[in-house]
């Protein structure tokens, strides 16, 4: 179902940040190190995109033995369609924060295999 | 000994010395508050007692770790600190949210060093405790609903039955959380429901319950206790323990949990020891009872042997069934989760036909009390037996059903396989 509901702040931060390569399937630690997202904060807003039929999600399939199949995430039409919108809408668009090299979750630098 | 296997049997006997800590506990306390200082034999007398339900729970406490260990235990053990909080978090995912937390868990085998691994399942964990929902605004309606009912209980309570006041309270407030609870997991959670036999049977029991404590209430609020005081039928302790049981039969029984839903044939085990349990409760109280010498009867006698009779043999027969441990413990569970308001049910109709022919309190044959007296001794004793006697006893005989299911598999699949 695509709700035409429109999104939060952080929930608009992760749709432009999954808009940036629409095509590419990303991860969760990866989106937090980008956008400097507490998991905390980006899980929900990933489940609420999710069920709004925004965000298409996979499982990894090509993986060494041992290691547990890890989920991706990019955007549906719709979500890139809202995605565009959002982008369009300048004064409306949130600024993520910026990057840190040190720190806690989304401060490390992006661990082998992500 | 590697270090899965020390730890399966260290948490093996912590279980078991947890299980009989409590009994250990009564026993002491007992002893203290003992009017008269206790002979030997008679403290050796309320020592077996400790151990005759003791025992069985210690037991019950071992299979169920050792269970539970090799399910998901000995994985367990090879976790370090953000693996442990995370699984746990994981585990209270509601079913429709599962996949986020394998999610979750995935993400985190990825996650190298020990402050980012905490902060990460940190994160993950408040995620699993508070997960997005849907509209809250059918929540809010149940819970403003919830609120007017209590209040309109505590209005009407007051004037009706103040008898009844803290019992009204206590369950309509309860059963209206469990509701807007309910509400709250409704379209995320969806699909799999108890069934209309476990329904019904765990609403015709709380009714029951609810009809003869309003009327016990309403007729016999007080009795003539010892020494002739008077006494309160419904003391507020009791009246909130009956309170939490039928709410939590209710809402165990409505909407139960994912794991309780997911076997068939234990539910209708559950149903069949439940149905079996009450009836064999009737049948004693009418049939056996009234040929006993006065003093001699009672349906003490009834709640331990009732339990050995239906609960140990249905828990096994449903295990072996079922093929599997976890049949009959959920079998057990749904017994004990339906039997409860029967009986009391039960046992409040059975003590006015018992006052009626002059027979005395149902729980002794003792007398001459008030009839008021059983409202106390329907509620405490069932419960203290079911959760005492009943539920160990069908973990005993999960474990025995269960390990006959495994000799058998074990046997039918040397038939098929010939040794090389």
């Amino acid at each position: 179902m695509v709700s035409s509901r429109r999104p939060s702040g952080q929930a608009t931060v992760v749709v432009l940040a999954l808009a940036e390569q629409p095509a590419t399937w990303q991860y969760a630690y990866q989106l937090c190190q980008r956008l400097d997202l507490n998991p905390g904060t980006l899980y929900p807003t990933l489940m609420r995109l999710a069920d709004r039929g925004l965000l298409e999600t996979t499982w990894e399939s090509d993986l060494p033995a041992g290691r547990p199949p890890r989920h991706r995430y990019r955007l549906t039409g719709p979500g890139r369609v809202l995605a565009a919108d959002l982008a369009a809408e300048p004064t409306a668009r949130p600024t993520p924060a910026p990057a840190r090299v040190v720190g806690g979750v989304g401060r490390r630098p992006r661990p082998q295999g992500t | 000994m590697n270090r899965t296997k020390r730890l399966g049997r260290q948490g093996g006997l912590a279980a078991s010395a947890a299980a009989a800590a409590p009994f250990a506990w009564l026993w002491v306390l007992q002893m203290r508050n003992a009017d008269d200082p206790l002979t030997a034999q008679a403290r050796l007398d309320m020592a077996i007692w400790m151990a005759v339900f003791g025992t069985p729970w210690m037991l019950a406490a071992w299979l169920l770790w050792r269970a539970w260990w090799r399910q998901a235990g000995a994985k367990l053990a090879t976790l370090d600190g953000p693996g442990w909080l995370l699984a746990a978090a994981v585990a209270t995912l509601p079913g429709d949210r599962r996949d986020w937390g394998t999610a979750m868990t995935a993400e985190l085998t990825q996650i190298h060093g020990r402050g980012a691994r905490w902060r990460f399942a940190a994160g993950c964990a408040r995620t699993t405790v508070f997960p997005p929902g849907g509209s809250r605004a059918p929540v809010g309606v149940a819970g403003a609903l919830a609120v007017v009912a209590i209040a309109a209980t505590a209005l009407g309570a007051g004037a009706a039955l103040p008898a009844g006041r803290v019992f009204a309270l206590t369950f309509v407030g309860l059963v209206g959380g469990l509701a807007t609870q309910a509400v709250a997991r409704w379209g995320r959670v969806g699909g799999a429901g108890p069934g209309p036999a476990v329904a019904g049977l765990a609403l015709a029991g709380v009714a029951g319950c609810l009809a003869f404590t309003i009327y016990y209430l309403a007729e016999h609020p007080f009795y003539d206790g010892v020494d002739l005081a008077v006494a309160v039928s419904l003391p507020p302790v009791t009246a909130v323990v009956l309170a939490v049981a039928l709410a939590g039969c209710l809402g165990l029984a409505l909407d139960p949990p994912r794991w309780l839903v997911g076997d068939r044939l234990a539910r209708w085990f559950g149903i069949a020891m439940a149905i079996a349990l009450v009836g064999g409760f009737l049948l004693d109280s009418r049939l056996v009872q009234p040929g006993l010498e006065r003093g001699s009867h009672g349906m003490m006698g009834y709640l331990l042997n009732g339990p050995l009779l239906v609960i140990l043999p249905g828990s096994a027969a449903a295990a072996a069934v079922g093929r599997s441990f976890r049949s009959g413990l959920w079998a057990c569970a749904w017994a004990v989760v339906l039997a409860a308001p029967l009986l009391i049910a039960a046992w409040l109709a059975e003590a006015l036909r018992w006052d009626q022919v002059g027979r005395g309190l149902v729980l002794d044959g003792a007398g001459p009390l008030g009839v008021g007296a059983n409202l106390g001794n329907a509620i405490w004793w069932p419960l203290t037996f079911l959760a005492l006697w009943a539920l160990p006893l069908g973990v005993l005989g999960a474990a025995a059903g269960g390990a006959w299911a495994r000799r058998r598999r074990a046997r039918e699949h040397a038939d098929v396989v010939p040794a090389p």
